[in-house]
């Protein structure tokens, strides 16, 4: 077969990676990338307005040098390399170069078509071009043409051979300098050494509560409440393999039970935040066997859509006016009453954090139990093959929904937590986004490990609301990420690892051969 | 074998789920039927005249739930996949459209007469046909390179990952169009013959139904869109080379079909559809903006079930049924028509669960369902 052609790939790669310049552009994250420039050089940037140029012209350069870094295929020579990052460099360049003369004459001729393109404001176009009018597209058009060529010809020099041995040496010299450092240590510190980390993290989580401010309790709340969340998706989705896009009607019930019994409106039942958070998370298991029983028989994407239509049922059923007397409607229920414990009331945000810490490590303890229980290796059979488990006769209706209900009633606990947290629930607090927003933490952390679930909390919920930037972006680099996570990582970040039954040592198996192509000799070992 | 205690529950939890699926069933039955002697011997509510007027918005409707429905099933016919990203694949092409529409009503030419008018207003075949075919367009190179992006790769993964990465695609397209074409609600410009709301008054009652020139328009584009569709599908190389490819695609490509081109040709076709139906969807509903995909997209999926997934009359009719059902379910049952989507999820879940096969397809395999 002809390899395939060399330009014309190159150029390709020159119009893509061009046009994610552009489309960046076009949503106006140019500037909010500046501004993360900016940041990272330690300048402070007042809010709405724009960093300095040389930011802009920072991250042109960035985005230049790893377009030119990932120009070249590894597998061939240096030439034809060099001549691969020549070419997409200066397409790409050529590319941005014209955009930006239509930038220009935009800008120029003060055409204003933010009513249809609303990131086209002549300040932001201007500053795309680093306020330069003409001469800034040279500058562009050389900006992506050398600092391309130099991507590429680091990757080259990154990539060889040379290169390669001497980072793998290093990487064995490294290797080899913990391992005598680890051989010094004594057996005791050897065994445990996890759980000195884990107390180390207990104390801190125990100190920092009280000593961060109001805003970093709000986030760690925040993140709290969706690693609970995600601890009960994994006892669907991870564990028993039953893709779920409907959580967020469990979460509802949690929430609204909590809210309805204890909001001086619309019933002013008062019951108490503790006695119905029971009743949240009782019926949210109800409602998971109510789901759960008629819908047993389908699985995979069949599952997911039926449980998305039943959490948008519940939800447009809240949002309506048929039940507004009852759930208060699209208005939702205000001032919902929070917990008390030994007759002090919870009013600090810490206080919430304190609750939130506590119930993870309840959910992390009935997790771990469960996971690695009878149940738990059901559950993965059942997700590995359905028809081989039901023949070792496990019993799938069962079982599954045994997970539908443990992992609902996580749901519920959650969702009652958070609307005593917010005082507020509505029904745009249930929404589809939230299902999505706590699969793809599952996805992104990786399914079936706690600091996997963790991690994934953090980095879809935590870090959006510390980088306040991106925030208008979060939701697009979502789904990104999922399409990217799948293509690339479909375990996730942090994946547990899958029960082993024993570990077969080599030198074990050639000795058992070797014992039974001699049966004679007689034992040496038990 | 001793069961213990917790599998004795268990046990007994085997089979009750058919027996409380059809004590469900024969519930809702009986409520629905209950509902239905109120409303109409009962009270009596409306008239002929309103029936009408639902009945031909349910076809309008019905007819764009169709188009949409033929994407999905096309797809699920040669991938077994839901593209749940489909919806947003016609909201980009209703969007194209609209830049097209809006374009030409901006621009100015000499009409018939010599009076300025827009070019939309003296040519308004001419500018919805642009506007079709920049919808049409966009939205199947949108679809092409969804496809190639983000499921190519996973063809030969587990299930649920591409659908993952289709509800990911599905995100990412919406919030791209929010991102770009800013949250706010645009209207349609429609060329001045195709104003919404006027058309033919038909006398019923002594009360005037219109029946709108939008409506009939979409009505009458979609049968000759879907009519051009079998016979693509039944008559052509590439149709048959996709019928080959939904029923096998090892054995398709042993035959010499690039199994690769067919798929993308899938997705072209169902993105054509999808534009056109977003562009009829904006000159019928004139609302615009970047959420508008996801319900129509849901609903047509949904339609794409109710007829049978993978069968394309299958899907035309389930869009058609779905389409009558919504319009004319809470008015029948008297309901709030807030809870027209309701009525929708929960066709989609019962069918799901009594008749996963839906009106027209085939008995599924375990494997497919």
């Amino acid at each position: 077969m002809k390899p395939p052609n060399l330009f014309r790939k190159s150029a390709e790669k020159g119009l893509v990676y061009s046009l994610v310049m552009i489309f960046m552009m076009m949503i106006g994250f140019h500037v909010v990338a500046a501004n993360l420039m900016s940041k990272v050089f330690g300048v402070t940037v007042l809010r709405g307005s724009i960093p300095e140029v040389r930011f802009m012209a920072f991250v042109h350069i960035l985005f230049a040098f790893l377009f030119g870094w990932g120009a070249s295929d590894r597998q061939r020579d240096k030439k034809s390399r060099i001549r691969q990052g020549l070419i997409t460099s200066l397409t790409a360049g050529g590319i941005i170069a014209l955009f930006s003369v239509l930038l220009n004459y935009l800008v120029e001729a003060q055409i204003d078509i933010r009513q249809y393109l609303t990131a086209f404001s002549a300040d932001s176009m201007r500053y795309f071009i680093l306020n330069q009018g003409q001469s800034g597209i040279f500058v562009l058009f050389a900006i992506y043409l050398f600092t391309g060529l130099l991507g590429t010809i680091l990757a080259i020099i990154f990539q060889s051979e040379k290169a390669q041995t001497s980072r793998q040496s290093l990487k064995a010299k490294i290797g080899e300098a913990a391992q005598t450092f680890s051989d010094k240590m004594p057996t005791l510190v050897k065994k445990h050494w996890k759980y000195g980390i884990y107390a180390i993290l207990v104390v801190v989580l125990l100190i920092m509560p009280m000593r961060w401010g109001s805003y970093y309790n709000f986030v760690a709340s925040v993140v709290g409440v969706y690693v609970i969340a995600g601890i009960g998706l994994n006892i669907m989705v991870g564990l028993s393999g039953q893709l779920m896009l409907g959580y967020a009607a469990f979460f509802a019930m949690g929430a609204y039970s909590v809210a309805l019994l204890n909001a001086p409106t619309p019933h002013g039942i008062m019951l108490g935040f503790w006695p119905s958070l029971l009743v949240g998370v009782v019926a949210a298991m109800i409602g998971a066997v109510l789901l759960g029983l008629p819908i047993m028989r389908l699985r995979g994407d069949y599952l997911a859509i039926v449980t998305l239509g039943f959490g948008e049922i519940i939800r447009i059923l809240l949002k309506s006016d048929l039940l507004i007397d009852f759930t208060g409607g699209p208005r939702g229920i205000h001032a919902i009453q929070g917990p008390t414990l030994f007759g002090r009331s919870f009013t600090s945000d810490s206080d919430y954090v304190y609750l939130i810490l506590v119930f993870i490590a309840i959910s992390i303890f009935i997790y771990q139990r469960l996971a690695n229980s009878r149940t738990g290796r059901a559950w993965l059979a059942i997700k590995e093959d359905p028809i081989a488990a039901q023949a070792t006769g496990i019993n799938l209706r069962g079982y599954k929904l045994l997970a539908l209900i443990i992992g609902a009633a996580f749901a519920g606990l959650v969702g009652g937590i958070a609307a005593a947290r917010n005082a507020f629930t509505g029904p745009n607090d249930h929404s589809l986004m939230v299902s999505i927003n706590v699969l793809s933490l599952l996805i992104v952390g990786g399914m079936n490990s706690i600091p996997g679930i963790v991690l994934g909390a953090f980095a879809l919920r935590g870090l959006p609301e510390i980088l306040r930037e991106v925030e208008t972006y979060r939701q697009l680099a979502f789904g990104i990420l999922l399409i990217v996570m799948m293509l690339v990582r479909p375990k996730g970040l942090w994946p547990g690892s899958r029960p082993v039954l024993e570990k077969v040592d080599e030198e074990v198996v050639e000795e058992i051969s070797t014992e039974i192509k001699k049966p004679k000799r007689k034992r040496t070992h038990a | 074998m001793i069961a213990t205690k917790k599998e004795n529950f268990l046990l007994k939890l085997r089979g009750s789920g058919t027996i409380i699926r059809y004590i469900l069933g024969i519930l809702a039955g009986g409520y629905l039927l209950w509902r239905l002697y109120r409303v109409f011997i009962v009270q009596s509510a409306f008239g002929l005249e309103t029936w009408t007027r639902l009945l031909i918005a349910g076809l309008v409707i019905g007819s764009v739930y169709a188009l949409i429905a033929i994407g999905y099933t096309l797809v699920y016919g040669v991938l077994f996949m839901i593209n749940f990203a489909h919806g947003e694949v016609m909201m980009l092409g209703s969007f194209a459209g609209f830049f097209v529409l809006e374009a030409t009503r901006a621009m100015e030419v000499n009409g018939p007469g010599g009076v300025a008018t827009s070019f939309s207003n003296a040519y308004p075949g001419l500018a919805i046909l642009l506007a079709f075919v920049a919808g049409m367009s966009f939205s199947a190179l949108v679809g092409f390179y969804l496809e190639k992006i983000a499921y190519r790769p996973l063809r030969k993964a587990p299930r649920l990952i591409p659908l993952i990465s289709a509800i990911g695609a599905s995100f990412a397209l919406q919030n791209a169009a929010l991102l770009l074409f800013s949250p706010q609600t645009r209207t349609y410009q429609n060329p001045d013959i195709l104003t919404r709301g006027q058309g033919w008054r038909l006398m019923i009652n002594d009360s005037a139904v219109i029946l709108p020139y939008t409506g009939v328009f979409t009505m009458v584009l979609s049968i000759i869109l879907m009519v051009g569709l079998i016979l693509l599908v039944k008559r052509t190389r590439l149709g048959k080379s996709m019928r080959a490819v939904a029923m096998d695609k090892d054995t398709a490509a042993l035959m010499g079909i690039d199994v690769n081109k067919t798929i993308s040709n899938t997705f072209i076709i169902s993105g054509i559809l999808a534009g056109s139906a977003g562009v009829m969807w904006g000159l019928h509903n004139g609302l615009l903006h970047y959420f508008v995909g996801f319900l129509p997209g849901i609903k047509a999926f949904t339609a794409a079930v109710l007829g049978g997934i993978g069968n394309i009359p299958g899907a035309m009719l389930g869009g058609m049924v779905l389409g009558l059902l919504e319009a004319l379910g809470p008015a029948a049952l008297d309901i709030s028509f807030q809870l027209k989507d309701v009525i929708a999820f929960v066709i989609m879940i019962v069918i799901l669960i009594f008749k996963p096969s839906g009106l027209l397809g085939e008995v599924l395999s375990e494997e497919k369902v």
